[in-house]
């Protein structure tokens, strides 16, 4: 009708008359609890938030959960994150590159060792000069394969780069702008593509999209725009404990919580991302599992150090004890726990912050020293995005808690995405804005705990949203970032960690429990303290 | 009767222009940024504007529309800025896809609505007329997203018979209508989707039949000693034009007020298009979707005009 | 003096006074309007299933407007403890949303916004719609075609679809959500106005005023007013319902009001999740609107009926 051609289906075509199409609906009623799959392969079939299929062209958008079911299964980086363990916070592992190390003349200049015998999934091999062709795509303007989106995608993550040589086939040497000693983190969010793939295409972004290749666990089979994404496993993977289990896999985009819930239920989908908190008894009492764990998430209130009631240490402190976060807690139905500094507990640098515990009464009276009464707060909130768990209830609750030590709380909702911009742009953009309320991803200690007290990262120009200074926290990162001695950077983290709670630098809520809920059909997913997971060794029994 | 469809014609070009214009400018109504859906929330100051320079931002609005006007109309709607996809390419997959939906709403509720108007209007006052009117009342009166979420708890989720959202078990692009397993994405939609025409049809067919039945030449016929069922086809024929201009504007509802449904139901249509469009600030999509779905509109008023001036040739509008 | 033939069709019962006096046109209309609206109110009182539907609505609406006073909680208290609880829990007669806030009062609170954004939207394409259809039908040629060409642009738009467009391109919000359904229903309106005046003109008794010297705004607002007014106004009724559904579905898909306001729509949408823990609580906000939507429609059916008026 519109010029698009579709499929002819593997079944035979049965002939439509009525009665036959009546007998087809009551039989297919009987039929349809089997979940409908006529491949004899093992299939996992994900439910995830995001509203779209992740980006295929290398660094994924979609947040977070772009990397966890699209880039780090078709692609490396030169860092990976070890999803091994359940009961070990998460912490970077040789990816593309087996070692690395800062050169001992030149602090800016880090020295890698690369992977021997790594194939692409188009059957090139892994060289050095794949990593500079890589580092160019989206740093240097005028290379042939420099691709803006990708360019604005890692953007981020590339911020103290300044240059890539190769020393041999074996090993290049990156240079940082600053002395970095945590620059290693930054590495394990760079993707790495395949040039050969690329060439191929004649740097045809769109063609590549539909045909990427990469060294990932996970080889591009098929995609449905909008709808579904197919992956098979690598056969050829270099970490042969890494090979998919299952045969295929299937990512189904599907914001709608209740909508993940149904398809589960239905057997539509055996794996769902963040199902929503009151419908966990309804999944339990149908027999699918709940997966929870802790991992470096924070649900807080980023604050304005510019102008406002947020200026005062005293108000800042009298938030924190005004929230009685058990209340968050039931909310959720058990699926968060409370948060009273950056970092969750059982973290290496979590140290011995102040616990916020709920006190009204000293939330008043600190707001009476502080002589705001009333309070007035214009908060930024969404109403759904990565890591905002349930953000319209859970507001509500905020604003009734503040309210009642003395807060006067005026809410700006907006989407996902107007957040993102409040978030990027800072308060030059955003004067009135006393505080926003983003999710952090903290999985690094430079982007959990350096970025948003850092001078240099003061919006726009990075991810201090407030303008946040204080001259001993900012000696402390100057210390930190020159420091190579992982333990005693362990301490200073620490310390860090420790003196940001106690400044209250941000009104914090509860850390997610990142819940999941799978089939009960499924086994062998192992829940990584960390925002990407690794699903290659589930195993999917019919 | 030429002259006259040529007129019609020429007339639907202002409009279709009109339109246009309309569509161009609704996006620039919005606050916020098209390009935040793709730099991440840390993005400096240079690099935002070295993209928005790379797509095209930054020029005059005006000049924006002359030359998304020019690249219209040789069929160029742009690049998605999420996804880097021809316009084109979604804005037609989806349409197809409520296309789909459509095809198989709109020979129901016309035929069901049509059917139990006509039941009604030949009955006016008698119970059948009643129970038939209060039917299509309801059918008009209820939220059609919420009937949907009710059908899917009921049918999907307890009953486990049909499935709870997508369309078809491998993807749109492998949807086959003859196969039962990707019919069954088919069935709750489509009955979600028809409520309301149905309605509509079945109130305007009543109406227009009993005010047919009311007229003279009916009497006459009558009286010429043709059988009731004779009666009754002139009546329908006579009512038919009536009818067919609500039909019309039935079918622009269904394709281009899908959105609800689209979005309870995850069927991947133009209004889940336009719906992940507008949150997304997708600026070319949202513009190619909305001209797209009202060129459909403009294009089957047209046709229910002209078909309607065929039919009844005294219906002439200037 | 001739009469308004459709006043004549209006209705057959009808007491029509007529002034023959010349020059007497102040008191000849208003006799007219009253004896066809005393007709209306006749056949009306006769209609059972109307009046009964009526009432209902009145309810409604009065409820909606003394919601303070009839609703047993605050409708923004929350409390954890007592979420999505059944029906008659500690007094709250239609239980607990899910941040634990009585339900009846929400739903009243609630009726006010649905209400508020249904009706709004109308009376401004009446008054507006309305007005540009009656100065596009009496004024003639040039002026008529350029109101009906521009209006006839956003007639060419499916309504749903131009809600959605305008509201979500101005981010939503309960202020953007009635200019867009205003929007949507001017067309309509400016349609309805400008078909009943352009036939109203055409006859002989406006020739005959303007013959005995009236001018434009006399005849306008004696002759022309009173017999347009008729189906803009059964028209009208029967877009409250859609505008309520229109709302509705706005606020479903987030461009309406924001929370915490309780509106119909916007509960549908946040109780959708909750939909496991108690079912027949999310169904409410639905019923709501399903209930007034009905209400509305079968009214202005009985309305129309009694008014007789063929569109």
């Amino acid at each position: 009708m519109f010029g698009i051609t579709r499929e002819t289906g593997m079944t035979k075509r049965s002939t439509p008359s009525l009665t036959g199409r009546i007998f087809g609906a009551v039989l297919g009623g009987l039929l349809a609890a089997v979940p409908a799959t006529l491949h004899a392969e093992s299939v996992l079939t994900v439910g995830m938030t995001a509203g779209d299929i992740p980006l295929t062209t290398g660094n994924p958008d979609q947040g977070f959960e772009g990397f966890r079911f699209v880039g780090y299964n078709l692609y490396d980086s030169l860092a990976l994150w070890d999803l091994s363990e359940r009961d070990k916070p998460s912490d970077i592992k040789p990816g593309l590159a087996t070692e690395w190390q800062v050169d001992p003349n030149n602090y800016r200049r880090w020295i890698l060792k690369l992977r021997q015998s790594v194939k692409w999934h188009d059957g090139c091999p892994f060289t050095a000069d794949d990593v500079l062709w890589n580092f160019a795509r989206v740093t240097d303007k005028d290379a042939p394969q420099f691709f803006t989106q990708q360019m604005a995608l890692s953007r981020t993550y590339v911020t103290n780069f300044e240059s890539v040589e190769k020393i041999d086939d074996n090993t290049v040497a990156i240079t940082t702008k600053v002395v970095e000693s945590l620059f290693p983190y930054s590495m394990s969010y760079l993707l790495m593509v395949s040039r050969c793939r690329a060439e191929a295409l004649k740097y045809d972004w769109a063609a590549y999209a539909n045909a990427p290749s990469g060294t990932g666990p996970y080889r591009f089979d098929r995609m449905v725009a909008h709808e579904r994404l197919e992956l098979t496993p690598n056969k050829d993977y270099w970490d042969p404990k890494r090979v998919p289990k299952h045969d295929r896999l299937v990512l189904i985009p599907m914001p709608e919580a209740a909508t993940r819930a149904a398809a589960l239920m239905t057997g539509q989908v055996n794996f769902i991302e963040a199902p929503a908190p009151d419908t966990i008894d309804r999944l339990k009492s149908a027999g699918m599992q709940i997966v929870t764990n802790k991992y470096p998430h924070n649900w807080p209130y980023t604050l304005n150090f510019v102008r406002g009631p947020m200026t005062d240490i005293r108000v800042r402190r009298a938030a924190n004890y005004a929230l009685n976060r058990a209340e968050f807690v039931e909310l959720l139905n058990g699926l968060a726990i409370e948060e009273y500094a950056t970092m969750p507990p059982g973290t290496p640098y979590y140290g011995n912050p102040v616990r916020y515990e709920y006190n009204p009464e000293k939330a008043k009276a600190l707001l009476k020293e502080a002589g705001c009464m009333p309070c007035k707060l214009t908060i930024a909130i969404s109403t759904s995005g990565s890591g905002q768990m349930q953000p319209l209830p859970m507001n509500e609750l905020f604003k009734s808690q503040m309210e009642a030590v003395g807060f006067q709380i005026d809410f700006k909702v907006m989407d996902w995405n107007s957040l993102v911009e409040i978030g990027r742009s800072g308060v030059p953009k955003y004067p009135e804005i006393d505080g926003y309320n983003g999710s952090r991803a903290l999985l690094d200690p430079l982007s959990a705990l350096i970025k948003p007290v850092w001078k240099i990262h003061w919006s726009p120009a990075g991810s201090n949203w407030g303008h946040f200074y204080d001259p001993e926290i900012e000696a402390l990162v100057g210390q930190i970032l020159n420091d190579f001695d992982a333990e005693k950077r362990l301490t200073e983290l620490t310390k860090l960690h420790e003196l940001e709670n106690d400044r209250a630098l941000m009104i914090w809520v509860v850390h997610d429990l990142n819940p999941r809920a799978l089939s009960p059909k499924l086994t062998g997913f192992v829940q990584a303290q960390n925002w990407f997971q690794d699903l290659t060794p589930i195993v999917v029994h019919p | 009767m030429i002259k006259y469809i040529f007129r019609r014609l020429l007339y639907a070009i202002p409009i279709a222009f009109g339109v246009s214009v309309v569509c161009f400018s609704l996006v620039y109504l919005a606050p916020g940024d098209p390009l935040q859906t793709i730099l991440p929330s840390d993005a400096s100051a240079d690099t935002i504007a070295m993209v928005k320079a790379a797509y095209g931002f930054d020029r005059p609005i005006p000049i924006q529309f002359l030359k998304w006007l020019g690249r219209v109309l040789v069929g160029d709607f742009g690049e998605s800025i999420a996804t880097r996809r021809p316009v084109l390419l979604e804005v037609s997959g989806a349409m197809s896809n409520t296309a789909t939906l459509v095809m198989f709403a709109v020979p129901l509720s016309f035929s069901l609505g049509y059917v139990m108007g006509a039941i009604a209007g030949c009955f006016p006052g008698r119970m059948l007329d009643r129970a038939i009117t209060g039917t299509a009342v309801m059918g008009v009166s209820v939220p059609n997203y919420w009937l949907g979420i009710v059908l899917v708890i009921i049918f999907a989720v307890e009953m486990m018979a049909l499935p709870a959202t997508g369309m078809g078990a491998n993807g749109s692009t492998a949807f086959s209508v003859f196969r039962w397993s990707d019919d069954r994405f088919l069935v709750l939609p489509v009955i979600t989707l028809s409520m309301v025409p149905i309605g509509i049809i079945a109130r305007t067919t009543r109406a227009a039949v009993a005010e047919v039945l009311n007229q003279d030449f009916v009497t006459t016929l009558r009286a010429k000693g043709l059988s009731e069922f004779a009666v009754v086809r002139h009546v329908l024929k006579n009512a038919l034009p009536q009818v067919l201009a609500v039909m019309g504007l039935q079918f622009g509802y269904l394709i281009g007020g899908s959105i609800l449904v689209e979005t309870v139901f995850t069927w991947p249509g133009s209004g889940f298009l336009l719906s992940k469009a507008i949150i997304n600030r997708d600026v070319p999509v949202l513009q190619g979707t909305i001209l797209a779905l009202s060129m459909v509109f403009v294009a089957t008023n047209l046709l229910v005009d002209l078909l309607q001036s065929m039919i009844d040739p005294r219906i002439r509008r200037s | 003096m001739a009469q308004s033939p459709m006043a004549q069709t209006m209705s057959q019962t009808a007491i029509l006074d007529r002034s023959p006096a010349e020059g007497d046109e102040q008191v000849a209309p208003a006799l007219k309007v009253r004896g066809y609206w005393a007709s209306v109110f006749y056949r009306l009182r006769y209609d059972p299933v109307t009046m009964f539907f009526g009432a209902i609505v009145l309810l409604i609406v009065l409820a909606a407007i003394f919601a303070p006073w009839l609703a047993p909680f605050d409708p923004y208290r929350e409390s954890i403890i007592g979420r999505l609880k059944p029906f008659g829990w500690k007094s709250h007669l239609l239980g607990t949303d899910e941040l634990g806030r009585d339900l009846l009062s929400r739903l009243l609170y609630g009726g006010r916004v649905s209400l508020l954004m249904g009706v709004v939207p109308v009376c401004i394409a009446t008054v507006v719609g309305g007005g540009l259809g009656i100065v596009g039908g009496f004024a003639g040629k040039s002026v008529n075609t350029a109101i009906m060409r521009t209006m006839d642009v956003f007639y060419a738009f499916p309504s749903v679809l131009l809600a959605v467009a305008i509201s979500g391109a101005m981010g939503g919000g309960i202020g953007n959500g009635m200019i867009a359904l205003s929007l949507v229903f001017t067309p309509a309106m400016c349609r309805v106005a400008e078909t009943a005046t352009a036939q109203v003109k055409s006859l002989d008794f406006v020739e005959a005023a303007r013959a005995t010297g009236a001018g434009t705004l006399t005849i306008l607002r004696h002759h022309i007013l009173g017999n347009v007014l008729g189906p803009v106004f059964i028209y009208a009724s029967t877009l409250v319902s859609v505008g309520i559904l229109l709302a509705s579905g706005l606020s479903f898909l987030g461009l309406g009001v924001r929370p915490p306001t309780a509106d119909w729509g916007l509960m549908l949408s946040t109780l959708r999740q909750s939909i496991y823990v108690n079912p027949v609580i999310c169904a409410l906000p639905g019923a709501a609107i399903f209930v007034t939507s009905i209400c509305f429609n079968l009214v202005s059916d009985g309305i129309r009926a009694a008014m007789d008026v063929r569109m």
